[in-house]
C-alpha cells in the first residue's frame, strides 16, 4: 500500500492598487493592454520600481505563516522565453525570499488539526495573458507585473481531502489578512501540486508536479488519479520520471508536459536593477500591526466562548467581516448560538432577497443583537422577530423603533389582554357557550380570534391562561 | 559659455548655416543616426543650459526620437518616454538635436558594430571614433554640439573621448540615473558626458545627477568636498602601450609633476583579472537584459511565424549582429546552473578583490592616472588587434565600471595629428577631484580643435 505525499506551490495576487514594479493600475478585467506602460511592457531602458505595499503584504503573510523574516531580501531574475512575459525574465526571489521555515495549522475534513510546514514565501511579478483566436495568438499585458506572492509548502499533505481542506483554510487566512481575495475561479489564487508516493518506512519517491489545477473541484480528482497512475507504474516494476504534468479537465487525467531533461535552465542571478531591501523597525512595526487573529484560532475561540457547533463556528468565522459581525452581536445579545442561527438562516435569506452583502446591508451587529434581546426578553415572539428582521432591511431602522412605531410589542399583561378577550367572548357568545357546555374543540377558534384581534402580538401562554380562567 | 547672447538665439537665427555646417561634417563622419535641428522650437526653456543643443547616444530614450541602439532589431522603434537625465537637461533649457551612432547595444570599442551607420573619426576619417559611444564623441569633437550624452559600461565614453580629443566623463555608479538607458549590463553601466569645455561638462553633470525614483539604484550622493589634489598614483608596471600613448603618458606625468603634484608609484596586482571578470559579468547580464527583444511588442518581426519559438528565432537571428549574438551566447554559458560558481560567482569575487586593491591605492593617493586606452584611434577594419585583443585593451577603463568609481578621460597630447587621452580615476563620490586635476592639467595642454572644426556651435 502506497502513501501519498503532496506539497503545494500557491500563487496569490496581492491586493495592491498598482503593479509590483510600476505605477500601472492592477485591475482585473479591463480592456486588453490598457493598464500598461513602458516599464511593464519591457521597453528598452526602463527599470523596475518596487511597490513597497506589495512588499509589506508579502512580509505580513510570511509573519502570519510563522516564517523567519528575511533581514535583507533580494530579488533575482528567472530567465526563460515566454510570449506574455515582456522582459523574458521574471523578477522573483530565489536566494533571499521574504520568509522561510514557517508552519501553519489547519483543520482537516474530520476536524482534527494538522500542521503544514512552509518552505518559503517570496514576492514576484505575474506575466500577461495569451488569447488564441483561430491561427493567431494575441497578448494582453494588463496582468503583466501584477504583484504575485508564492508560498511553497513542504510535502506535508497526505491526500486530496487534506489538500482541499488546507487550501480552504489558506484562502481564509489571506482573506483575513486582507492581502488577497484568494479567488481561484478568477485566477487570483493558483496552485501547483507536487505529488509523490512511497511505501511506509521508505523514503519519499520521485516528485511529479501537476500544473493547471485551477479549481478546487479538480484537485482531489487529480491527486487521486496521479496516485493511481504512479502506483501502476511502480507495480509494473517501472521507474517514475521526474516531470511536470498538466491536468486535463476534459478527460480527467494528467498528461506529461515536460521531463527534467527538457526543462528550462532558469539561470537565476541577482537582479542588478533593484538594491537589496532591508526592513527597518518602522516597516516591521507596520507588518506586525497588520497581523490578525488567525482564522483557526478564532474559530476555536468562538466555539468555546459561545458554545457553537462546528458548523456554526465555521460559518461565522468564514471571513473576518462575518467573524467581527458575529462577535459584536453575540457579545451585545449574550446569546451566541441564536446569533449564529440568525446569520446562517434568515439573515442569509434576506441578503439574497435584497442582493446585498452583510457589511453593506442595513443589518448591523447592534440591530441583530437588539432583535435577539427583544426576543429573549419576551417583548416579541419569533414570528414577530422574523417580521422585524425583514423590516430592518426594508426600512433601515432599529428593530425596537420599528416594533414601537408599528405597535408590534407582545401583549404580556392580563390588564392589556383581558379587555380583548372579553370583546371576543361578546362577539362569539355562542361559541363560548358551546365550549362551556363541553365542546372544547372550539377553543382553538377563540385563540385564533384573539390572535387576529391582537395582530399576533398576544403572548400565547397568556392567551391560554386567560381562556382557562374565563371559560 | 562666455557669449552673452543666449545660444539658442544664435542657433535659431542661423539655422541654415548651422545645418549646412553640420551636414558638411556629417558626410564625412556620420556621427548621428537621427538629426533634427529644424525641430528645435523657436524659443528655449529658460535655465542654465538655455537653448544649448545636445546629442544623445541612441541607446538613451528621448521621447519622439528613435531608440535604435544601433541595431536592426530596433531600427523602427520610437521612444515613448524620456530618460530621466534627458528630462532634467531639457528642463534646464537644453535641446536634443539628434541621436548619435554607437556599437550595437553598446557592445564594441569602435562603433563599427553599428548596424545602422558608419562613424569616422573627425581627426582622420580613415580611423574609427572609438566606441561604443563613437557618434557622441565625434559630434562633440567636430563642433556639431557643445556636449553629448553617452553610456559607459566598460569604457564606452572614455575610450572614444580619448580617440576624438574631448573630455569623456563617467560618474560614480548611482549618481546619475540609469532610467532610460538601454543598459546591456545593468550593474556596470552609467550615463556619461562628452564636452570640450570642462566647465560645461561639470554644469551638465550637476543638472543631470541626483536620486531618481525611477532608478532605485540611484542615490543623492553627498559629494565629497573637493580637497586640493596633491598626490596622484601611477602604475609601476605599464606594458603593451603603443609608443604614441607611452610618450603622451610620460609627458603627462612630467607635466603633472611640474604643476606640483606628487606622483606615487603603485601596483594593481588585480588588473590582469579585470577584463575576464568584466566580460563574464557583462555578458551574463547582457544575455538577460537583451532577452526582451523578441519582435512581439516592438522591434523586428518576421512577416510570418509558425509559433512562438519560430517568431523569436527569426526576429533575433535577423535583428542582432554577430558581436551581440556572441555576447548573449557567452553570457548564457556563464550563467548555466551548475557552472555559476566557476564563472559568474567567481567574477563577482574578483570584483571585490579589485575594489579592495583600488581602495589601497586611494589610501595613498588622491587620484589614479592611467592611459585611457593602449592605442590612439585605429584605422577602420584594423586587424592588428583581433576582437579578443581589443577586449583586453579595455583593462584601464573596466576597473572603474567593476568598482563603480568615477573616471575622466582628458585630452593629453597629439601625436602625428591624432589626439591621445589619459584617464584620472577617483574614489566613489570624489568627482570633484577629477575636474580639479583636469583643469590644472589644461594649463599645460589646451584641448585641441580638430582640423576644420568651428567653435561657433560648440558653446
Amino acid at each position: 500500500m502506497y502513501k501519498t505525499v503532496v506539497g503545494i506551490e500557491i500563487h496569490i495576487h496581492l491586493n495592491t492598487q498598482t503593479k509590483v514594479f510600476c505605477s500601472c493600475r492592477a485591475e482585473f478585467g479591463d480592456e486588453p493592454n490598457t493598464n500598461v506602460c513602458p516599464v511593464c511592457l519591457g521597453y528598452p531602458g526602463v527599470l523596475p520600481r518596487l511597490n513597497i505595499e506589495a512588499l509589506t503584504q508579502a512580509y505580513t503573510v510570511a509573519q502570519a505563516l510563522g516564517c523567519e523574516l528575511s533581514p535583507r531580501t533580494l530579488f533575482d531574475r528567472k530567465n526563460y522565453f515566454y510570449p506574455d512575459m515582456p522582459k523574458n525574465y521574471q523578477i522573483t526571489q530565489f536566494h533571499d525570499p521574504v520568509g522561510r521555515n514557517g508552519k501553519i495549522d489547519f483543520q482537516g475534513v474530520d476536524g482534527t488539526i494538522h500542521t503544514v510546514r512552509i518552505h518559503d514565501v517570496h514576492l514576484e511579478e505575474d506575466a500577461g495573458k495569451m488569447i488564441h483566436a483561430g491561427d493567431m495568438s494575441l497578448c494582453d499585458y494588463n496582468r503583466a507585473g501584477y504583484s504575485l506572492l508564492e508560498i511553497v509548502t513542504e510535502p506535508d499533505l497526505s491526500d486530496g481531502d487534506d489538500v482541499e481542506a488546507f487550501l480552504l483554510s489558506f484562502q481564509r487566512l489571506v482573506r483575513y489578512l486582507g492581502v488577497s481575495d484568494g479567488n481561484m475561479d478568477e485566477g487570483s489564487m493558483k496552485c501547483d501540486h507536487n505529488v509523490t508516493i512511497h511505501k511506509a518506512g521508505e523514503s519519499l519517491g520521485t516528485k511529479v508536479e501537476i500544473k493547471n489545477l485551477n479549481s478546487p473541484k479538480f484537485i482531489k480528482k487529480a491527486i487521486e488519479f496521479e496516485t493511481k497512475r504512479q502506483a501502476a507504474v511502480l507495480d509494473a516494476g517501472n521507474r517514475l520520471v521526474q516531470e511536470t504534468r498538466l491536468w486535463n479537465e476534459n478527460r480527467d487525467v494528467t498528461e506529461s508536459m515536460r521531463t527534467k531533461e527538457t526543462s528550462n535552465d532558469y539561470r537565476y542571478f541577482p537582479e542588478p536593477d533593484l538594491p537589496p531591501f532591508v526592513p527597518d523597525a518602522a516597516f516591521l512595526q507596520t507588518v506586525k500591526s497588520r497581523q490578525v487573529e488567525l482564522p483557526l484560532v478564532r474559530l476555536q475561540r468562538l466555539t468555546t466562548e459561545h458554545g457553537l457547533s462546528r458548523e456554526q463556528a465555521e460559518f461565522v468565522s468564514e471571513s473576518r467581516a462575518l467573524a467581527e459581525f458575529f462577535e459584536t452581536a453575540a457579545k451585545a445579545s449574550g446569546n451566541g448560538t441564536a446569533i449564529a442561527n440568525w446569520m446562517m438562516g434568515d439573515v442569509q435569506k434576506e441578503l439574497n432577497h435584497f442582493g446585498l452583502i452583510l457589511e453593506a446591508s442595513p443589518l448591523t451587529p447592534a440591530r441583530l443583537a437588539q432583535l435577539q434581546t427583544l426576543l429573549d426578553s419576551g417583548r416579541i415572539h419569533i414570528k414577530i422577530a422574523k417580521q422585524l428582521l425583514d423590516a430592518i432591511f426594508e426600512e433601515n431602522a432599529d428593530p425596537e423603533t420599528i416594533m414601537i412605531s408599528k405597535g408590534l410589542e407582545a401583549i404580556t399583561t392580563e390588564a392589556q389582554l383581558a379587555p380583548i378577550v372579553d370583546e371576543v367572548f361578546t362577539r362569539h357568545a355562542a361559541v363560548v357557550e358551546a365550549i362551556r357546555s363541553g365542546d372544547v374543540r372550539q377553543k382553538g377558534f377563540l385563540v385564533g380570534q384573539i390572535m387576529q384581534a391582537t395582530n399576533g402580538r398576544a403572548a400565547p401562554a397568556l392567551v391560554n391562561q386567560l381562556l382557562s380562567s374565563k371559560l | 559659455m562666455t557669449d552673452a547672447t543666449p545660444a539658442w538665439k544664435r542657433f535659431r537665427a542661423r539655422l541654415t548655416d548651422y545645418v549646412s555646417y553640420a551636414q558638411q561634417w556629417e558626410k564625412k563622419i556620420g556621427s548621428f543616426l537621427s538629426f533634427r535641428p529644424d525641430q528645435v522650437p523657436d524659443s528655449a526653456v529658460a535655465g542654465p543650459l538655455e537653448g544649448l543643443p545636445f546629442g544623445v547616444k541612441d541607446n538613451i530614450a528621448v521621447k519622439g526620437f528613435p531608440l535604435t541602439c544601433g541595431s536592426k532589431m530596433l531600427a523602427d522603434l520610437v521612444s515613448p518616454y524620456d530618460a530621466t537625465i534627458v528630462e532634467r537637461l531639457k528642463a534646464a533649457g537644453a535641446q536634443v538635436i539628434g541621436k548619435t551612432n554607437l556599437d550595437e547595444f553598446g557592445m564594441g570599442s569602435s562603433t563599427e558594430n553599428s548596424a545602422l551607420g558608419k562613424t569616422n573619426n573627425p581627426w582622420d576619417t580613415a580611423r574609427v571614433a572609438g566606441g561604443s559611444s563613437g557618434g557622441s564623441a565625434a559630434a562633440v569633437a567636430a563642433g556639431l554640439v557643445p556636449f553629448a550624452l553617452g553610456t559607459d559600461t566598460g569604457g564606452s565614453v572614455r575610450q572614444p573621448a580619448s580617440f576624438c580629443g574631448v573630455y569623456g566623463f563617467k560618474p560614480t555608479y548611482g549618481v546619475m540615473s540609469r532610467y532610460g538607458l538601454t543598459a546591456y549590463a545593468s550593474s556596470l553601466e552609467t550615463p556619461g558626458i562628452f564636452a570640450k569645455d570642462l566647465d560645461l561638462l561639470e554644469t551638465v553633470f550637476d543638472i543631470a545627477k541626483g536620486k531618481d525614483d525611477n532608478d532605485q539604484t540611484s542615490l543623492d550622493a553627498e559629494m565629497m568636498t573637493p580637497r586640493p589634489v596633491k598626490t596622484i598614483a601611477i602604475l609601476e608596471d605599464l606594458a603593451d602601450l603603443d609608443p604614441a600613448v607611452k610618450s603622451v603618458y610620460d609627458q603627462t606625468c612630467a607635466s603633472l609633476q611640474k604643476l606640483g603634484f606628487e606622483l606615487v608609484a603603485v601596483k594593481l596586482s588585480t588588473l590582469e583579472y579585470a577584463v575576464p571578470a568584466y566580460y563574464t559579468i557583462a555578458t551574463a547580464e547582457a544575455s538577460s537584459n537583451l532577452a526582451r527583444f523578441n519582435g512581439i511588442r516592438y522591434g523586428l518581426r518576421p512577416v510570418y511565424a509558425e509559433n512562438h519559438e519560430h517568431l523569436v528565432r527569426q526576429s533575433r537571428s535577423a535583428g542582432f549582429g554577430n558581436e551581440v549574438k556572441t555576447r548573449i551566447m557567452v553570457g548564457t554559458y556563464v550563467l548555466r546552473s551548475g557552472f555559476q560558481d566557476q564563472y559568474y560567482t567567481k567574477a563577482q569575487k574578483v570584483r571585490t578583490l579589485i575594489r579592495n586593491d583600488l581602495q589601497k591605492v586611494f589610501d595613498r593617493a588622491d587620484l589614479l592616472l592611467t592611459p585611457t586606452f593602449p592605442t590612439p584611434a585605429f584605422v577602420h577594419g584594423d586587424r592588428s588587434m583581433n576582437e579578443f585583443q581589443q577586449k583586453l585593451a579595455d583593462k584601464f577603463t573596466v576597473t572603474a565600471n567593476l568598482t563603480g568609481i568615477p573616471a575622466l578621460s582628458f585630452p593629453a597630447g597629439l601625436v602625428t595629428g591624432l589626439p591621445v587621452g589619459m584617464q584620472f580615476s577617483a574614489p566613489a563620490f570624489c568627482e570633484g577631484r577629477l575636474f580639479e586635476a583636469a583643469r590644472r592639467f589644461a594649463e599645460t595642454f589646451a584641448v585641441p580643435d580638430c582640423p576644420g572644426a568651428s567653435t561657433e556651435w560648440s558653446h
